[in-house]
């Protein structure tokens, strides 16, 4: 990229853009100063662009001997004061989900970006499947919730990047981002705004000056309410004596195993309290329609399509779309399918994780019908011909 | 959304994907249009059949291009291998006027390729004439840029040479702006042929 103007950010204008490259100037433009990973298909991009631009902005991109110490790095990473992230596919986010449980427990935060690939085991490495949106939600031993996003463009994969690493320093944990072998290798125009205008989007590290700064997320004594300070911070004057990996006060120390259940709600509520503010979706055409679509990643823009078409020959349908995949937001879409005739689901799966969340939310006489496709996109007709059978 | 659906189809090393990106670059960067450029990942990519799209939004008022691949019929289609012929049908091209074109490399599609006479299209012996006239079959893809430029008419002359500059290594600059002019004039030919025999 011969536009750099030297560090961070981007000269601001247009580029076109690969997505992998554009969620990697995303991370960069959110302030990441540490990338430990090691190379797998199709996320490999990700690691060779931030080999060249990480060091031009004072950072570190390192890989590892494998895909255990690439997270682990991450965390160290994480709890000296960088912000870091990881990218890989799902056979490197299987083997590393045993971090990334831990770093939920201790409230690490990282971003993590899943450039999925078609499995199970080894599978296809070269095309997309979005079949690790399961394994993101159970991602490890123990009970946490997670935050994962789902873009559908090179302009999200950057902008939504800012974002994941915003809920990483906000809810201390680690932030999904679940992009595919096509997503990753589309190029398309990315827009980069001005740096002043990144900066008033992006939350910035900074080393806690109070005592606050040494807790971990804690229930207020008079509102009741769940706190959650900033990060801490390894090696500064506020921070906990110590970070063990198992069920903890706000203090860090250690809980009576009666006391489990409390920390488990509160690990577990941090994110769920706040479902309204993570939880980001779209609506497109959704005002009268009585088919309606719920889709998230690339089979959403397939939607589209097949929706301007099927309105087109008055066919009342819309798009429901998941921005964040996870955690599921479960009363929008119990609000936005009420009264439904039909409910569609596109995933590029065979089984349909989310169309079975939908069903867990859904009145039984609305059916939730399944358009999975495994190691290619939805062709908008795949989308249409479901749309028209349910309007028949 | 008004979609030109571009598809360019040969085997690994041909410049494929770099000719899908400098339209993508040419129309998305220099015009300011919206655009979606997707290629062949994998081995093929480096040798094997190989495959490049790009779909242009011409309506400067969308927001986003909806399905990302090129959609069937298509605006305009590049076939350079023999195996690639093979998906060329009547259907495949749109039959309007004012677009729906085949250009193909009769220097590297040896079998006879019936299928093209069935609908406007442009067969040159690009890399033959590359190599003869330039001294590297290389230049055969700005010679198809020049003749995209000409035929799609989405991106000015100004925009295709911009994007030369930032595709090409400089000290290649000026061949390659010849092989351009090559391939526009080559295109310029065959629009007024093609508007001499519809008259």
């Amino acid at each position: 990229m011969s536009n750099v103007n030297g560090k961070r950010f981007l000269k601001p204008g247009k580029y076109l853009m690969m997505g992998n490259v554009a969620m990697a100037e995303g991370a960069l433009s959110s302030g990441l100063k540490f990338f430990g990973g090691y190379p797998i298909t199709p996320s490999t991009e990700v690691i060779e662009h931030l080999a060249k631009r990480l060091p031009e902005v004072g950072g570190c991109c390192m890989q590892m001997e494998d895909e255990l110490a690439s997270i682990n790095a991450v965390m160290g990473a994480s709890l000296v004061g960088a912000k870091a992230m990881t990218a890989t596919s799902g056979p490197g986010l299987s083997l590393m989900t045993e971090t990334i449980s831990m770093a939920a427990n201790i409230e690490i935060p990282f971003v993590f970006c899943d450039v999925q690939r078609c499995g199970p085991g080894t599978g296809f490495v070269t095309v997309p499947h979005h079949n690790d949106v399961g394994l993101t939600r159970f991602a490890g031993n123990g009970e946490f919730e997670v935050i994962a996003f789902a873009p559908m463009s090179c302009q999200e994969l950057f902008d939504l990047t800012i974002t994941a690493f915003n809920y990483a320093e906000t809810y201390r944990s680690p932030i999904f981002i679940l992009s595919d072998a096509y997503l990753g290798h589309i190029h398309e125009v990315v827009n980069i705004p001005p740096k002043e205008e990144i900066l008033k989007r992006v939350i910035d590290r900074t080393i806690p000056e109070d005592t606050t700064g040494a807790k971990f997320t804690y229930e207020d004594i008079n509102t009741h309410k769940l706190m959650i300070p900033k990060p801490y911070i390894v090696g500064t004057e506020f921070c906990p004596p110590l970070i063990i990996h198992l069920p903890h006060n706000q203090d860090g120390i250690l809980m009576p195993e009666e006391n489990s259940l409390r920390f488990m709600k509160i690990m577990i509520d941090k994110i769920r309290d706040n479902i309204d503010k993570i939880s980001l979706t779209e609506e497109y055409k959704l005002d009268d329609a009585e088919i309606i679509i719920i889709s998230y990643g690339l089979p959403v823009r397939a939607s589209y399509r097949a929706v301007d078409i099927a309105r087109k020959k008055g066919i009342k349908v819309g798009i429901f779309r998941l921005i964040t995949v996870w955690p599921f937001p479960k009363e929008k879409v119990k609000k936005v399918v009420a009264g439904a005739k039909a409910i569609i689901v596109p995933e590029m799966n065979y089984t349909g994780v989310i169309a079975e969340q939908v069903e867990r939310v859904t009145d039984l006489n609305i059916p939730v019908i399944k358009v999975p496709k495994v190691a290619t996109l939805h062709h908008p007709d795949d989308i249409l011909r479901v749309i028209e059978e349910v309007a028949k | 959304m008004n979609r030109y659906e571009i598809r360019i189809v040969g085997y690994g090393g041909q410049g494929i994907i770099t000719l899908s990106k400098m339209i993508a670059y040419a129309s998305g960067i220099c015009e300011e249009l919206l655009v979606t450029q997707t290629e062949a990942y994998g081995a093929q990519a480096r040798g094997g059949r190989s495959w490049a799209e790009v779909v242009i939004d011409l309506d400067r008022e969308s927001k986003q291009i909806d399905y990302p691949k090129a959609l069937k019929p298509f605006d305009l289609l590049v076939i350079l291998s023999d195996a690639a012929t093979k998906e060329v049908k009547k259907e495949v091209i749109k039959k309007e006027e004012n677009t729906g074109l085949l250009i193909w490399d009769s220097s590297t599609i040896l079998g006879k390729f019936r299928a093209a006479s069935k609908m406007k299209n442009l067969g040159l012996p690009i890399q033959k004439m590359a190599l003869e006239k330039f001294g590297n079959i290389v230049y055969g893809n700005t010679i198809l840029f020049g003749i995209s430029t000409v035929v799609t008419k989405i991106f000015s002359e100004e925009s295709a040479i911009e994007t030369i500059k930032q595709f090409v290594p400089s000290s290649t600059l000026e061949k390659n702006m010849e092989a351009f002019k090559f391939g526009k004039q080559k295109a310029e030919e065959f629009l007024t042929q093609l508007k001499e025999g519809m008259s």
